[in-house]
């Protein structure tokens, strides 16, 4: 288990790595005056424009530039940002936003998880009969209406029926924060409910539980103990990359309700070209993802100790 | 004695009987049109997603207004919906009802191109993909590769460097969306590409391309079909994404992202700018799930006869 936790982990580091640096390369490809301001480009004279750019080591060949910016990695050093807010460190940067991020991320996780899980619990034990019915329209409804239409749904009912405000603001962040959880989690309570009446009828035509049926155990006990619990299984395995990713928030939503998060940080930086944000972003998002993986393939083999990650050799 | 004369008689021999296997006449396209035709709901849909395509040309023929000579006029702005402006006015004093079915328009268009093109190359590379040995640890480093940077990225990268517009747009959505439908036709493809009929085909001799197509191919069909009816609903919000964070078509090209970037400081004020455009495309979205899901039943060969 050491040994493949290590091999795993050092495949990780390459891909992330290969991913940071097709970014790096495609960033240094747009065009030079993108560094600027609006302003700048149109004060600046052609030769200051070299000189700010010289001085920010920005025209090296690529190869050079890379290798500086493998060597500041090295000390955990993500560089300042240039444009978002001009000379503060990344880190704090994305420091001050990320908390935002996550706690709307957790919320709605959270709620999800409970609301979805449930949902499909009811569907499967009232398969093919009215609540059922109106799980799956929810879900196909949530699957397929592109979620810009169901948030401007959510947040015209909101604003309008129901009074809550319509944009998120840091001074009145409890009731501002409804309208963007509500968004948040319409997706993944689809999500979990379709998996869960979907593993759980599969699981429910088994051997085991008509020998269950057959011992007189109650429908409901079967539900329980037997069937939610293996169905959970195959669903745990994500539940861990959700959790983390939940730090990089939603790009649609945070800009839909103007929430200060970690979700537009990526599209402004890129626009904006603070390249140095851009990499750090990508780096984190990468991680993020790859170790979630990891960690959703750890958790099964918790939860249900027949998994075995190493194959045959840990025979 | 009588009696068993009058009951069995002997039967000619018939070189062509003698061949035939299964049933007589079946044909797969009709048994999946037969299956298709049961589901009554699949089908009504797909009658209302006709009729819509079919009336947004007509709407923007009967329209009062064309789209190409509206003028913003500001004694006219939020007209709420009345017989000379069917669907209102929008912030600038336009009319409504051009931009809303040359949104739903646009939007269709760029599904279906996206959809079709993302098909073609995704079975194509899927299929090698998933036959040709040598390639599959190659196009697997891509696959991941590609997959693991957010799509957003892309977009904006080529939003920025490249330019905005329809065929980019297309473009730039293809070349990202054929991963997910090569990923699945090659999964397939590696299933069925060492079943003993294979085995006994390639033993005769048959060439590589026609184990893909006559072969496995008939095989992937259920999945093609049900990954493109996905893709469309897919296009058509990620569309609306881009265009809504400023990254997709170009300001001249009404989409429904754009509409609802528009209206969107005005539509808690009056919602008819958000129903009519959320209405119909989320007819045309919620259509296409339920018809492919519906076909790419019928086309499994396992559901048939």
């Amino acid at each position: 288990m050491f040994k493949y936790t290590v091999k795993r982990l050092l495949q990780s580091l390459v891909t992330v790595l290969i991913i940071v640096t097709i970014v790096f390369v495609c960033l240094r490809m747009l065009p030079t005056d993108s560094y600027f301001t609006e302003e700048q480009v149109m004060k600046l004279t052609e030769e200051q424009k070299k000189e700010q750019l010289q001085a920010a080591g920005l025209l090296d060949p690529i190869p050079t530039q890379l290798f500086r910016f493998y060597g500041r990695l090295l000390h955990l050093d993500f560089g300042d940002s240039r444009r978002i807010q001009t000379g503060v460190p990344v880190m704090k940067v994305i420091a001050s936003k990320f908390t935002v991020s996550m706690r709307l991320g957790l919320i709605a996780l959270a709620i999800s998880l409970v609301i979805g899980v449930l949902m499909g619990v009811i569907q499967a034990q009232f398969k093919d009969k009215i609540p059922d019915h109106i799980g799956t329209v929810y879900t196909v409804f949530v699957n397929s209406v592109p979620s810009l239409v169901s948030y401007s749904l959510v947040l015209t009912f909101g604003a309008r029926v129901l009074g809550l405000p319509s944009l998120y603001s840091t001074r009145n962040p409890g009731p501002s924060s409804i309208l963007p959880i509500v968004c948040l989690s319409l997706a993944s309570i689809a999500h979990y409910a379709l998996w869960t009446r979907r593993y759980m009828v599969d699981e429910s035509t088994k051997d085991y539980i008509k020998l269950a049926r057959v011992k007189g155990m109650s429908s409901g006990d079967i539900m329980r103990k037997h069937v939610l619990k293996n169905a959970f299984v195959p669903l745990a395995q994500y539940i861990p990359a959700s959790l983390l990713l939940t730090v990089g928030g939603s790009l649609l939503v945070e800009r839909f309700f103007s929430v200060p998060g970690m979700g537009p940080l990526m599209t402004d930086a890129i626009a904006r070209y603070d390249t140095d944000v851009v990499q750090a972003c990508v780096l984190i998002y990468a991680a993020l993802g790859i170790i979630g993986v990891f960690l959703g393939d750890v958790l099964m083999t918790i939860l249900d100790p027949r998994i075995k990650l190493t194959g045959g050799s840990s025979r | 004695m009588k009696n068993q004369d009058e009951l069995f008689r002997i039967v000619e021999y018939s070189a062509d009987a003698a061949e035939r296997i299964g049933y007589s006449n079946y044909s797969y396209w009709r048994s999946v049109w037969q299956n298709f035709l049961k589901k009554k709901s699949a089908v009504f849909m797909g009658i209302v997603f006709i009729g819509l395509v079919v009336f947004s040309f007509i709407a923007l023929g009967i329209g009062k207004y064309q789209y190409s000579e509206l003028v913003s006029n500001n004694d006219l702005m939020f007209t709420s919906p009345n017989s000379e402006y069917w669907f209102g006015t929008d912030n600038l004093g336009r009319d409504y009802w051009c931009q809303v079915w040359y949104a739903a328009q646009t939007s269709i268009k760029l599904a279906l191109v996206v959809a079709i093109g993302e098909c073609i190359i995704g079975v194509a590379v899927g299929c090698l993909w998933g036959y040709v040995r040598v390639l599959d640890p190659i196009l697997t480093e891509v696959y991941n590769l590609i997959n693991n940077v957010p799509t957003v990225i892309y977009m904006t990268l080529i939003a920025l460097v490249v330019g905005q517009g329809f065929t980019i747009m297309a473009v730039s959505m293809i070349a990202i969306g054929w991963l997910t439908m090569a990923r699945n036709v090659r999964n397939l493809v590696l299933m069925y590409r060492d079943r003993e009929y294979n085995l006994a085909s390639r033993c005769l001799g048959t060439p590589v391309w026609r184990v893909l197509v006559k072969n496995i191919f008939p095989y992937l069909i259920s999945v093609v079909i049900l990954r493109l009816a996905l893709s469309i609903p897919g296009t058509i919000a990620l569309e609306s994404t881009l265009s809504y964070l400023g990254l997709g078509l170009d300001i001249n090209t009404p989409s429904l992202g754009l509409l609802l970037r528009n209206s969107r400081d005005y539509f808690l004020k009056y919602p008819y700018l958000l129903v009519f455009p959320a209405v119909i495309v989320s007819l045309i979205t919620v259509t296409f799930y339920l018809v492919g899901n519906a076909f790419s039943d019928a086309a499994d060969p396992r559901n048939h006869v």
